[in-house]
């Protein structure tokens, strides 16, 4: 293989990688933009979005009806739960917040394996982005070409939705001054739980686009929780910026360590993070509180 | 002080009046109630909430039995050995974890204890990969001492550990480091204000309680007879955070009867039902929004003098609305 099909197609890989990373961070440092919380259940509700994603394919026949119904079914759930067992917690501390959702991530962890069982779920890859395709000479799955496609749009549709839209000015407004923004008579709650919703719903898109490429299976959610934390502290709490930087980084790290260095690949994750922790304890685009 | 001799009272009968299967439960009570109290003393007294405490555990573990198993350490000069490596570790790990605070310092604390979950699966030669250690003894010695080896001395080995640990720890909430933490976990800025450094307060705290949740992994390994990867994993250190917020944190004596709690709950629960951890993430749920000064706090019926009666935080922009 020459020297740049490789760098292409692990490029590629990286890229794809960082895509479904991204899934998962943005919506943690959305929800953590706007209410100062640490959504401990997001890795759990990227698992539900799998197993969900994997019953809809199954029951319809179709992947798309899945990859749209189930971020939309999960964002639901989430949408009952910040009505049901969080706004009660938005006085307390912190702490509080992260307490109950890790309640949470281990009660919907289990349910999710009283449902679905113990074996891991597959789900086939659509016929339309099966088979491979020439990268440099090189063959590469249409599926990951898809995934990093995919990701790169949905980045760039966020972004213009935060930076463009009326309801990404209100969300930004929230995040930057909650008081004044419901002193101008908007209803910061549902701003709030808005977020929230999307923030699951964005996370269930992940569980479902990963699927495919890892099954679905018990303990997805927790490995995926724990890159997101590594991603959103090197890309810095609750900046978009951040998110999208820490999940290529980490995907691009995790692509080429593997290949590299196959059994401290995970390490070489770590010693980045700490790198950025010395020198950047906020992260590379944190903002001073 | 009268509870507590009537409690030291039953302790020493106990093992000789329960039956063989009660003792080994009560010992088992004993080091989860050591790994709990050790997490009190960040999450309750320092408002540092741990979510890698599993790291201390693991760590002790995986240290006493190495120490067992291959350099034939008398018990316990292993046990005495690991506890302090682990606060070794935790020196550096806790300078970069304390770097952070609130929810920075909870995902790095997981995200360090997934790190070494990870070290104990790949490191095959070491730590025996997946498998774990197995077979760790319980050696003899030093100067011919045997008594600790049997079922019923081990038992007292615990229980002198544990009340030892417990009479240090009351001493040090009640020192002035103490009572400087309480002051930076009430309110870091005032303290820093006053002089204090609160980041050195905190790493010791953290490298405190790493010592005692070290001591609890140490005495686990030769307690079960082996050490595995998952005492690193997510949920050890989810389900000891679980002790101490449901006995009630800040108290010491709370989180060590939220460990007994959760161990007879698990037994119980695992008998009739195939998912107890259900339950018990519902009951979690349910004591952190209705009872967040925990069921030792409820039984005191007043709120406790140091336990989690945090102020509200100060108010940023960006801070909820009412």
């Amino acid at each position: 293989m020459s020297p740049i099909a490789f760098l292409l197609t692990q490029g590629l890989n990286a890229l794809a990688l960082g895509a479904l990373l991204f899934f998962i961070s943005i919506g943690l440092t959305l929800i953590f933009g706007i209410m100062r919380i640490v959504n401990f259940a997001h890795g759990a509700l990227y698992m539900l979005g799998a197993y969900a994603g994997f019953t809809l394919a199954a029951g319809t026949g179709h992947y798309w009806t899945a990859l749209v119904a189930a971020p939309v079914l999960v964002a639901a759930v989430g949408l009952a739960l910040e009505f049901t067992v969080l706004r009660p917690l938005y006085r307390r501390e912190p702490g509080a917040f992260l307490l109950v959702t890790f309640g949470l991530a281990l009660v919907i962890g289990e349910a999710i394996r009283l449902a679905w069982g113990p074996e891991p779920r597959r789900l086939a890859i659509p016929a339309v982005l099966g088979g491979s395709v020439s990268v440099a000479g090189e063959p590469f799955p249409v599926y990951r070409l898809f995934l990093a496609g995919f990701g790169l749009a949905m980045v760039l549709a966020l972004w213009q939705f935060l930076e463009r839209s009326r309801l990404g000015l209100l969300i930004r407004a929230t995040a930057q001054n909650a008081e004044m923004v419901h002193v101008l008579g908007v209803n910061v709650r549902w701003v709030r739980a808005g977020v929230f919703a999307l923030g699951c719903g964005l996370a269930a898109l992940g569980g479902v686009l990963a699927t495919p490429l890892v099954t679905a299976y018990l303990g997805m959610g927790v490995n995926v929780i724990v890159e997101a934390f590594v991603i959103v502290i090197i890309g810095g709490m609750g900046s978009f910026l951040g998110s999208v930087v820490g999940s290529l980084l980490v995907g691009v790290v995790q692509t080429f360590g593997n290949f590299y260095l196959p059994d401290s690949a995970l390490a070489a994750i770590y010693l980045a993070m700490i790198a950025v922790l010395v020198w950047r304890p906020r992260g590379l685009f944190g903002r001073e509180e | 002080m009268a509870w507590g001799l009537a409690l030291i009272g039953v302790a020493a009968v106990a093992p000789l009046v329960l039956p063989v299967f009660l003792v080994t439960t009560a010992t088992e009570v004993m080091i989860l109630a050591l790994f709990a109290l050790s997490l009190d003393l960040l999450v309750g007294y320092t408002g540092l909430d741990s979510f890698g405490h599993a790291a201390a555990y693991g760590l002790g573990a995986y240290t006493a039995s190495l120490l067992l198993l291959h350099a034939g350490s008398p018990l316990p000069v292993a046990v005495g050995l690991a506890a302090a490596a682990t606060a070794l570790v935790a020196v550096p790990m806790g300078w970069l974890c304390t770097r952070t605070t609130g929810v920075s310092f909870a995902m790095l604390t997981l995200a360090f204890a997934q790190l070494l979950y990870a070290v104990a699966y790949k490191w095959q030669s070491v730590t025996g990969g997946s498998d774990g250690l197995a077979g760790v003894p319980r050696m003899a010695g030093p100067f011919g001492v045997t008594w600790f080896t049997s079922r019923t001395g081990y038992y007292y080995l615990v229980a002198v550990c544990l009340a030892a640990s417990y009479a240090f720890c009351r001493a040090f909430v009640a020192s002035p480091v103490g009572t400087t933490l309480l002051a930076i976990r009430d309110h870091e800025r005032k303290a820093e204000a006053l002089g204090y450094n609160a980041r050195a307060y905190k790493l010791a705290a953290f490298v405190a309680a790493s010592f005692f949740g070290g001591l609890a992994g140490a005495l686990y390994a030769p307690f079960a007879g082996f050490a595995s990867p998952e005492l690193f994993f997510w949920i050890v250190s989810g389900q000891v955070l679980i002790m101490v917020i449901v006995g009630g944190s800040g108290t010491l004596i709370g989180p060590m009867f939220g460990a007994a709690f959760f161990l007879l709950l698990e037994h119980y629960l695992s008998a009739v039902t195939d998912s107890w951890a259900l339950v018990l993430g519902l009951i979690f749920i349910a004591v952190v929004i209705f009872v967040p000064e925990g069921l030792y706090g409820l039984v005191r019926r007043r709120p406790p003098a140091v336990a989690r009666s945090r102020p509200a935080p100060e108010r940023e922009h960006g801070q909820p609305v009412p």
